[in-house]
């Protein structure tokens, strides 16, 4: 009899398990929130304050660089042309205080630094694409000619009266207008798209987003950490200062300053300057309340501290750059190794620190740990 | 004393080794632990980890000494992990069992030694259960192999095949358990401090785990199962209970970590300390309650294979509980230096996250540059080896040859790397003077590169 009693409650453990192998572990692509689940307050007040807005934001302002190009292309002179060149500074400061956020609905709709962010951007193949106006603008192979930097390029990448002409009195401006119109159309799409998706009344990612809790793969504190210090170590740290003047690379000449963002319009020191606010906007708003309950120290001090006083001092470095990025680093290439030393500083902090004290794991996709 | 000593062992090599008991236990083991090999490879494969374990990437970090393990085309491994799921359906059927179990031990351990990224605890347990499983007959009772010759059932079988497995887990947990009573997991309640608070919000559990004093139970209670469990299932009294509390911790571990199969086997592997009549039961049960009485047949067992076999069980086992306490020929913090830390049943002991920048100088001309280390390492290659020395020597061995090529004569390689343990703090983790290039890896020699933990850093 007791024999048969084990049997039947193991038999049952043994059942209870397959159902717990087989929906256990296919959590992180399950998009659907449990009902059940508490919500992480501190992560749906963040998504709903600085995420969504932030998307409104680059939503809004490629939407009016999209009106600036029509109307450009439509009418293109000098004034048109100044009128589209703010409207686009616009919208790549609003870009942004998105690098943070390239998960989920910006993945999707591939609005993320790989596609609309290449920079050094792709010139000989711009170049063709306004004259032959033969394209696929998200094909595999203009990844590299579209986004942001290939405008930075389109609008700057003359004086003002050779891009007006190239839009004008050129042979063949009406395929520039087709290309500059194509490129635009596609930033405003995406951004709007991501949008909605976040939006509750669309895709309602932020639902999803704020239920995710925990800090397994697939959790949105874990995501989100991942964005922050990707974009912050390899976005910011490498390519935007590192790669410039020159820390890497075995053959290349010791710095490349055309290899900086926003090369041809100067915009480098403002959009270095827009991603890091927005750094401590999301410090500030996801990650500080997580840090201070970790009650995790620096040196003595406090975590928090160090990460504020240290982004704080990666801010005052790249604001002592003298304009333009690319001039200081032929002329005061000083200023910009300080700048790149304190960020150095501040990836120890973010990658290593910050996210030990929130037992988030780095490049943790959905394999086992131990 | 003599003859009492002799009389004594004597006993003991009886009940433990040579008496033949019934092999239900044994052919049990075999059909749930090849089940769970089976699901568990097909969740690997499922998961698309043969393409990104061994496929994407250019590089790997063999173990010392296996350098020769490299992975197969693309083609070659799939085809290792399709024989491998077979291997684990014909275990768990009991069918060419000797063919099949040996195959999927190779399989496995091959595509365990290519990589020490993917090292886990329990992919370790599963080599040396199907190791001991190559040794038994667990295949000679309630199997295809019965079925299809008839003349391979046996109902008896020595002592020895159903306790070695006993054996072995009750090492594991031991040993588990003896790595947590140190100040980080008792005193310091860490790392669970960390983990724990991160998983307030879980539904109904957070409840408890919102409690600030829940790092400290839960600390208590895992160093106090492990050192325990292997006594409570040995013991005739204790063993449900044991089992039950098999059942509530490895299920308590599924859901606070993402730890995948390594809950799901041990549960699986344990029901080896039950005693024989209930695996008879068991099995009787599967086979639609038929309970002819059976007839006794004993496994032919003659001295000189038994001999062998002893004499092999003595190295293994002697190699079993050297493993873990090889720590102790290496100076400094276990958790820090992580020398002597692998095949050693140390589970969840650790927060620890780091970063490395790596450097090259060309030495004719003194530039110096820093690496991207995604350049040729996955992110989950990258980030196992931000923590783990062995592996960063051999990353910057990587380097060295492949900035050699590129055309710069021997290049130094030197790191700055910071680690955080436990909630530490970050601090610099490997000497940054050190061209590691001319560093070399070693049988238990420490590497004099690692800095030493200090606690209490300003």
């Amino acid at each position: 009899m007791q024999q048969r009693n084990i049997l039947v409650a193991v038999l049952a453990g043994c059942i209870g398990l397959g159902v717990l192998i087989s929906c256990g572990k296919s959590g992180d692509k399950d998009t659907t929130p449990v009902n059940n689940s508490k919500t992480d307050s501190v992560l749906a007040n963040f998504g709903a304050n600085i995420i969504v807005p932030a998307y409104q934001q680059l939503a809004t302002t490629t939407a009016a660089m999209d009106a600036a190009v029509t109307t450009f292309t439509a009418t293109p002179n000098a004034g048109n042309l100044t009128s589209l060149q703010t409207a686009f500074k616009n919208a790549y400061v609003a870009y942004e205080s998105c690098t943070q956020f390239e998960f989920g609905p910006a993945v999707d709709q591939s609005l993320v630094t790989t596609i609309v962010n290449v920079f050094p951007t792709d010139t000989n193949t711009i170049k063709n694409n306004m004259t032959t106006g033969n394209f696929t603008i998200d094909g595999l192979s203009n990844f590299k000619a579209q986004g942001f930097p290939s405008l930075d390029y389109i609008l700057y990448g003359a004086n003002s009266a050779t891009v007006v002409a190239n839009f004008s009195t050129a042979a063949n401006a009406a395929n520039a207008q087709k290309y500059l119109a194509a490129v635009s159309a596609s930033l405003k799409a995406k951004a709007a798209a991501v949008l909605n998706a976040w939006l509750p009344t669309g895709g309602n990612y932020l639902a999803t987003f704020s239920a995710a809790t925990g800090v397994d793969a697939g959790s949105s504190l874990s995501i989100l950490v991942n964005a922050f210090v990707y974009d912050y170590d390899v976005i910011l740290k490498n390519y935007k200062l590192g790669i410039p003047i020159g820390k890497y690379g075995a053959s290349t000449i010791p710095q490349d300053p055309a290899k900086v963002e926003g090369f041809y319009g100067g915009l480098s020191l403002t959009l270095l300057h827009a991603e890091l606010q927005s750094m401590q906007r999301v410090y500030t708003g996801a990650f500080e309340k997580k840090v201070v309950a970790s009650s995790a120290q620096s040196n003595g001090g406090s975590l928090n501290d160090a990460i504020k006083n240290q982004l704080a001092t990666v801010i005052t470095k790249v604001n002592a750059i003298p304009e333009t990025l690319s001039g200081s680093i032929t002329t005061n290439a000083a200023a910009v190794n300080d700048a790149y030393t304190e960020a150095t500083k501040l990836v120890v902090l973010v990658k290593v620190d910050m996210s030990s004290a929130l037992g988030v794991k780095i490049s943790f996709s959905d394999d086992d740990g131990d | 004393m003599m003859a009492i000593d002799n009389d004594y062992w004597q006993h003991i090599k009886n009940k433990y080794v040579t008496q033949p008991v019934h092999i239900a236990p044994l052919a049990v083991l075999r059909m749930v632990f090849g089940a769970v090999m089976f699901i568990s490879t097909a969740r690997f494969m499922a998961n698309g980890w043969v393409k990104d374990f061994f496929i994407t990437p250019t590089f790997h970090f063999p173990f010392y000494g296996f350098e020769w393990v490299r992975p197969f085309p693309p083609t070659g491994m799939y085809v290792l992990y399709g024989v491998m799921l077979l291997a684990a359906l014909c275990v768990a059927i009991g069918l060419f069992y000797r063919v099949a179990v040996a195959t999927f031990f190779l399989c496995f351990c091959y595509a365990e030694l290519i990589d020490k990224t993917y090292y886990l605890n329990h992919y370790y347990l599963v080599s040396i259960i199907t190791f001991l499983l190559m040794l038994t007959p667990a295949h000679r009772y309630f199997s295809l192999d019965v079925l299809r010759k008839p003349a391979l059932k046996v109902t008896q079988v020595p002592a020895w095949t159903i306790y070695i497995f006993q054996l072995q887990l009750c090492i594991v947990y031991f040993f588990a358990g003896l790595s947590k009573v140190n100040y980080d997991w008792l005193i310091a309640a860490m790392p669970l401090k960390i983990w724990l608070h991160a998983k307030e919000q879980t539904p109904y559990l957070g409840i408890l785990l919102r409690q600030s004093w829940s790092p400290w139970v839960f600390s208590w209670a895992g160093a106090l199962f492990d050192l325990s469990i292997a006594f409570l299932l040995m013991g005739r009294r204790t063993r449900k209970v044991g089992y039950a509390m098999v059942v509530i911790f490895h299920v308590l571990t599924a859901l606070l970590f993402q730890i995948g199969m390594f809950p799901y086997i041990m549960m699986a592997v344990t029901i080896i300390f039950f005693p024989a009549s209930f695996h008879w039961q068991l099995i009787r049960l599967l086979s639609g309650g038929r309970g002819l009485p059976e007839q006794q047949v004993v496994l032919p067992w003659p001295p000189h294979k038994a001999k062998a076999m002893y004499g092999l069980l003595v190295l293994y086992f002697s190699w079993q509980l050297f493993m873990p306490v090889r720590f102790l020929l290496y100076p400094g913090k276990l958790l820090w230096t992580e020398e002597g830390y692998r095949f050693s049943w140390r589970v969840m002991l650790m927060e620890k996250g780091g970063t490395t920048f790596f450097y090259i100088k060309n030495p004719a001309t003194g530039r110096q540059f820093e690496i991207n280390n995604a350049r040729l390492l996955t992110p989950y290659q990258e980030r196992m080896m931000e923590t783990q020395p062995d592996m960063m020597l051999q990353y910057a061995h990587l380097l060295h040859d492949t900035y050699a090529k590129k055309g710069i004569p021997d290049p130094q390689v030197s790191v700055a790397s910071y680690v955080s343990l436990n909630g530490s703090g970050s601090r610099l983790y490997i000497d940054s003077t050190v061209n590691l290039a001319t560093q070399r890896e070693s049988w238990f020699g420490h590497k004099t590169w690692i800095l030493p933990f200090k606690k209490n850093q300003p």
